[in-house]
């Protein structure tokens, strides 16, 4: 037997890919998160209040996400109902996140694959004059970065936001830098068109060099964005049946125990979840395949050419990726939308009474649902859990890693196409380990 | 042009954030390893090696070991590389007990029995502390940015007014609603411990209206000393501020827990912080 070990890249955190072949034969495909920081331990005895400055540092990437369950926890368990223009604040963090994750998912970690070069840094060197690609990687930064000015506009700080407090914000957005985020945001959205479209471009002619797309066969998909318009502040858990297009679960996040089965491995740190069962995925695809429209004018032309090109839902795993330039393109719109209303003429807070009990806290992260369940005893957090989207993924990952090795490996020999596309695989799932894991 | 690595240990990957969001170094640098970026392998030879995140498992402890040896400059980045960071905090020994019994795995690197700081197993040239460094700071780095001001304090950096008639007489923090803008968040009843705070990340947190948990470290005036002078400090301020009770204060402060003891004392828990001088911190 052979026990090939795939070292990974251009993903957030520190996981690898181990294939086991015997007799030519696939024997497993294992994706193994190596890191572990146990947080879940760690804030025991932590003041409940403190909790959403301490879980931003599970993940500087998904930061934002857990910053907003986290106050949403806390706001169940006190039963505190923050004020609308809190509510419009939180929601612009989410869109600051979505546009920083999928722009760095996008350009920074997959867009090299489609040109076969080591990082986005290396893409112009090795294209023609006058090529779409010139300017490429300043031009993804750029794009990029909108969403970090966002959240650092609407969180306070820019990797780890602050703002966000039970009972609402600590701080409205002034009208001049909500002006000057809202011209940068529209300077930036045919930016990132643009960048989208060599993206998909290059993602047709990679499909076809390849003769796949990936594992392909039917999943199910979960998701907290809502059935109708998109919902990233996190709406009632969705999940579309492995079986037709409906969907065949809604359950709010306290509920998760009696439709999600969560396990863990002997080879991960990270734990796995399934549906009755069944395989599910989370992430960019789900949110795609469940929500109806996304209601903004660019954003929905994609959608319109996506569903057009690859039905409802959609499966093969390299769309997620092509999913991901859609919301790139809803959230900067959904942005500049929401920076048109005055955002500092209210309180943004309202008072409360701690109190002790048990909560939960939903968001649609860029990974997809995560939840945040703590309960608190005498104004302490005596239990906490985070359940991580990346750990939906999980067997989706396995099952798609398996098919991409049992293309590549046979039994003469194993092709060296193969540690290529155990890269594509992952990537296209943007797994976040240092959340998986936590 | 120089070269530079980012080798990422045990962390949130926050500091490499940080670092592609200042993207001025793009033309001026070559970024030769960083795996959130590039694909490679190992470190190869380089100018600069900035390292973020502590040491967790027994592979963080290999790569970082190996790292060093081909750089010539070497620079801890963030709270966790510095002082352990948020992971640190499960070295308190209630915590290990519960953290050692659930994370028994097999093929998977091993967790080491404490984490550490990187400075607990290589020489450091210079720190660069935060939770993440601004964009800014890592420029300061990268081109030794000889220009580069900063107040001492995040305190002085801040910008709210403090003010004489209005002294809490207890903590109550967020519990009141609305934070009243460009006054002191000390005036308000927040533990807010900007004062004793290094400067240089120009205060975002306080601006936006909350307290300053520490992440940058302690400030020159406090670096090189013992943590208990540094608490002091801290007791004064609030005893010449508020009409708060000391012992209430001293509860806060000493929570451990509470969020400013992640980024500030957070590796005094095992009482065997190495003193780093000032001089090598930014």
């Amino acid at each position: 037997m052979a026990t090939l070990t795939f070292p990974l890249s251009r993903i957030e955190g520190h996981a690898q890919v181990v294939i086991e072949v015997r007799n030519g034969e696939v024997a497993s495909a294992h994706f193994q998160a190596t890191e572990y920081r146990g947080f879940e331990y760690l804030v025991q005895g932590a003041p409940a209040e403190q909790m959403p400055v301490i879980v931003p540092r599970i993940c500087g990437v998904c930061s934002t996400a857990h910053h907003v369950a986290s106050v949403k926890t806390l706001e169940d368990i006190f039963e505190v109902t923050p004020p609308p223009v809190a509510l419009e604040i939180r929601e612009l963090l989410m869109l600051g996140q979505l546009i920083q994750n999928q722009a760095t998912s996008l350009f920074i970690f997959t867009m090299p694959d489609r040109f076969g070069v080591a990082s986005i840094l290396d893409v112009e060197d090795s294209a023609p004059e006058g090529d779409a690609t010139a300017g490429i990687a300043a031009r993804a930064l750029q794009v990029r970065q909108v969403g970090t000015h966002l959240i650092t506009v609407a969180g306070g700080q820019f990797i780890h936001p602050v703002k966000a407090v039970v009972g609402g914000v600590t701080s409205g957005i002034v009208p001049e830098a909500a002006e000057k985020m809202r011209d940068e945001l529209v300077r930036a959205l045919p930016v990132a068109c643009e960048l989208f479209d060599t993206y998909w471009q290059a993602s047709l002619e990679m499909g076809a060099r390849l003769g796949t797309w990936g594992d392909d066969a039917p999943a199910c998909y979960i998701s907290a964005i809502g059935a109708e318009e998109p919902r990233y502040y996190g709406d009632k858990i969705r999940v579309l049946g492995c079986q037709g297009g409906d969907v065949c679960a809604v359950f709010p996040p306290g509920a998760y125990e009696s439709h999600l089965t969560v396990e863990e491995t002997e080879y991960s740190y990270a734990h796995r979840t399934s549906y009755m069962g069944n395989v599910i995925r989370a992430n960019s695809l789900a949110r795609v395949n469940i929500v109806e429209r996304l209601g903004t004018p660019r954003a929905e032309v994609y959608l319109g050419a996506f569903r057009e090109a690859f039905g409802q839902p959609a499966h093969a795993i390299l769309l997620f990726d092509l999913a991901r330039g859609i919301e790139l393109v809803y959230a900067i719109e959904r942005a500049i939308t929401i920076l048109e209303n005055r955002l500092d003429d209210e309180e943004t807070a309202v008072s409360y009474t701690p109190r002790d009990g048990e909560g939960y806290g939903l968001v649609e992260a860029p990974r997809g649902p995560l939840i945040h369940h703590y309960r608190v005893e005498q104004g302490k957090i005596a239990r906490a859990e985070f359940i991580i989207p990346t750990v939906h993924n999980m067997m989706a990952i396995e099952r798609a890693l398996r098919v991409a090795a049992e293309r590549y490996v046979n039994t003469d020999r194993v092709s060296l196409e193969l540690e290529r596309a155990v890269g594509r695989v992952v990537r296209a799932f943007d797994p976040c380990i240092a959340c998986a894991t936590h | 042009m120089k070269r530079f690595a980012v080798l990422q240990l045990s962390g949130c990957a926050g500091c490499e954030v940080s670092l592609i969001n200042a993207d001025e170094w793009v033309d001026q640098l070559e970024l030769v390893y960083m795996p959130l970026v590039i694909s490679a392998y190992d470190v190869p030879e380089v100018d600069v090696l900035l390292i973020s995140g502590g040491v967790r498992t027994d592979e963080d402890l290999y790569k970082l070991r190996q790292a060093v040896k081909r750089a010539k400059q070497v620079v801890a980045v963030g709270t966790c590389a510095i002082s352990g960071g948020v992971a640190n905090l499960g070295d308190r020994d209630e915590v290990r007990a519960l953290f050692l019994a659930g994370t028994q795995r097999h093929h998977v690197p091993r967790l080491l029995p404490k984490s550490h700081p990187v400075d607990t197993y290589v020489p450091i040239d210079l720190y660069l502390p935060g939770c993440p460094p601004t964009s800014e700071l890592f420029m300061a780095v990268l081109q030794e940015d000889r220009d580069f001001q900063a107040s001492k304090t995040v305190c002085q950096e801040c910008g709210r007014k403090k003010l004489r008639d209005m002294r809490p007489e207890h903590l109550v923090g967020f519990q009141q609603g609305h934070v009243l803008p460009d006054i002191c968040l000390i005036n308000q009843g927040y533990l807010c411990v900007g004062s004793s705070t290094r400067g240089g990340c120009r205060a975002p947190c306080t601006r936006a209206g909350h307290p300053c948990v520490g992440c940058r470290g302690p400030s020159d005036v406090f670096i090189e000393q013992e943590s208990e002078v540094w608490l002091k400090s801290i007791k004064r301020v609030f005893s010449s501020m508020t009409d708060v009770p000391e012992a209430e204060i001293d509860e806060a402060l000493r929570s451990p827990q509470l969020a400013l003891f992640l980024f500030q004392f957070s590796d005094y828990a095992s009482g065997d912080r190495l003193v780093r001088p000032k001089d090598k911190v930014l």
